[in-house]
């Protein structure tokens, strides 16, 4: 019989006048508040009576006994309690004496919670100005934003900021309420025990909903960025990969893998490939790989010749980023600050294509409609037959 | 806020004044309601946040605590101001007489 009802709380939990009216409105149509959570009150259902309800707040969030006997021996029953907020009812036709008579001794009742609340409040700033401040690192220190927005990490932390930046919003806005009223108060106005609740209803439905979806949002993206993410060691053939192979750029049948230098959790990390989901880049592959042709000796003489392969690939969702970060991924390589060892060269069956020559290794910047390549590598080859390599496999993400 | 003698609120002033005869929560709403005329009709709020912030001031003490009930009494400091604003009021009033000379005179 005693069936329960779920209920959307109207308003902020800080606002008493509002829920004290909501509850009186509710039992009204037969719903008696049990409960108080973070966004839902839980009613149960009876028969309709005319209820009055009032909020008291305790300077520590446990209400001591003594009190709610003094309130139960007036006609107040004690019903339930958020934080420091305690509520009590009574039947109208009890005619219970007002709990507060007095408003500025009830200013006293939140001198604790305003405190508080104002702590709390100082506390965000300082967190939301560490957390921006630690964001903008991110984005810009090394002047890569798109590289970052691509590659997602920075988009996790900027979800994260975002919530952030509601909740202490919220806190804000706590301090400052909850300091209004005992202001009121203080100046012997009582707290309005019929406030309109239907006002603050909808709009605070609506940032709940919205603020839950966005979470529900971004604990999806988070889930499908980090399940998605797969290391494995390379296969020996990967046709159909839009991966360079070192092996393609040596074409010596004499070539071998290298030796495995970093084995961990069956992966041998020395020759992997990793897949990685981003919301601007729903396919990224990044390799590592090495090599040696034995019996072919090294240029400067250190045993076999034994040559290396680092890649990254992207596959973007907007073709329009593929420019941009062409230019981080330029950006991000170049250590030395030198912008003029980086060459733009022209290719018929790319967009654009830089290349830059070092005396260790030789890199090579593509992109091709949604396709975007960046390749290390270290050994004899010419840069013509990498990125000969680097278009054909392009051509199988460029749409 | 402790209380550093100046004026009491209203409700400070008939606790005390309740409280010259030991006496525990519901008795003591009723007490301020007798003593007062009927005039202050206290709520459970008040009298609790009055109570607990006169004890810590140390104006009254526990008398008696048999776990449910807790009996209150005034303490000296607590007469001792409770007179002191006795005296501030009643001159007050005699101050107001030029009030009742001027209706006389109307």
């Amino acid at each position: 019989m005693n069936k329960t009802v779920l209920k959307l709380r109207p308003a902020s939990y800080w606002r008493i006048g509002e829920h004290e009216s909501w509850f009186s409105d509710m039992a009204a149509n037969g719903l008696y508040i049990k409960r108080m959570g973070l966004y839902l009150a839980k009613f149960v259902k009876g028969e309709p009576q005319q209820m009055r309800y009032r909020i008291d707040v305790t300077p520590k969030k446990k209400m001591m006994q003594e009190q709610i006997d003094m309130y139960a021996d007036c006609g107040w029953d004690y019903v339930t309690s958020y934080n420091q907020f305690h509520v009590f009812s009574s039947l109208v036709e009890r005619n219970a004496p007002e709990i507060h008579t007095d408003p500025a001794e009830q200013a006293y009742t939140l001198k604790e919670l305003d405190k508080k609340l104002k702590a709390n409040a100082a506390m965000t700033v300082i967190a939301l100005i560490l957390i921006i401040g630690m964001l903008l690192a991110i984005w810009f220190l090394d002047r890569t934003p798109v590289l970052m927005a691509v590659e997602g990490s920075a988009i996790q932390q900027t979800i994260i900021a975002m919530l952030f930046i509601y909740l202490a919003y919220q806190s804000f806005q706590a301090a400052i309420s909850i300091r209004a009223l005992r202001n009121k108060l203080s100046e012997g106005k009582p707290v309005d025990h019929h406030a309109p609740w239907k006002k603050h209803f909808r709009r605070n439905n609506a940032v709940t909903v919205l603020f839950l979806i966005y979470t529900l949002l971004s604990l999806a993206f988070f889930a499908t960025q980090f399940i998605k993410k797969e290391t494995k060691t390379l296969p020996s053939v990967s046709g159909d990969l839009p991966i360079v192979r070192l092996a393609d750029i040596e074409r010596d049948p004499a070539f071998v893998r290298g030796a495995s230098e970093h084995m961990s959790d069956g992966v041998d990390w020395s020759n992997r490939y990793t897949y990685h989901w981003s919301l601007f880049a729903p396919v990224q592959y990044e390799t590592d790989e090495n090599g040696v042709i034995p019996g072919k000796p090294a240029a400067d003489g250190s045993g076999d010749y034994s040559p290396e392969l680092s890649t990254k690939v992207f596959q973007l969702t907007f073709p329009l980023m593929a420019d941009e970060l062409l230019s981080d991924l330029v950006k991000w390589y170049n250590y030395d600050n030198d912008e003029e060892s980086f060459i733009e060269m022209n290719h018929p069956e790319l967009d654009r294509l830089i290349v830059h020559e070092t005396k260790e290794y030789k890199e090579v910047f593509a992109s091709k409609g949604k396709a975007v390549m960046y390749v290390r590598y270290c050994g004899n080859a010419s840069f013509d037959l990498i990125i000969g390599k680097m278009a054909e496999k392009m051509e199988l993400i460029s749409k | 806020m402790a209380y550093h003698g100046g004026p009491m609120t209203e409700a400070m002033y008939y606790v005390l004044l309740a409280l010259m005869h030991p006496n525990h929560g519901y008795q003591l709403m009723q007490a301020i309601e007798e003593v007062s005329n009927g005039r202050v009709k206290m709520g459970p709020g008040t009298l609790y946040g009055v109570l607990s912030r006169m004890q810590k001031d140390g104006l009254i003490s526990l008398a008696k605590d048999d776990g449910r009930r807790k009996t209150y009494i005034i303490t000296p400091e607590g007469e001792q101001a409770l007179r002191m604003e006795y005296r501030r009021l009643k001159a007050m009033i005699e101050d107001g007489r030029i009030l009742e000379d001027g209706e006389r005179n109307e």
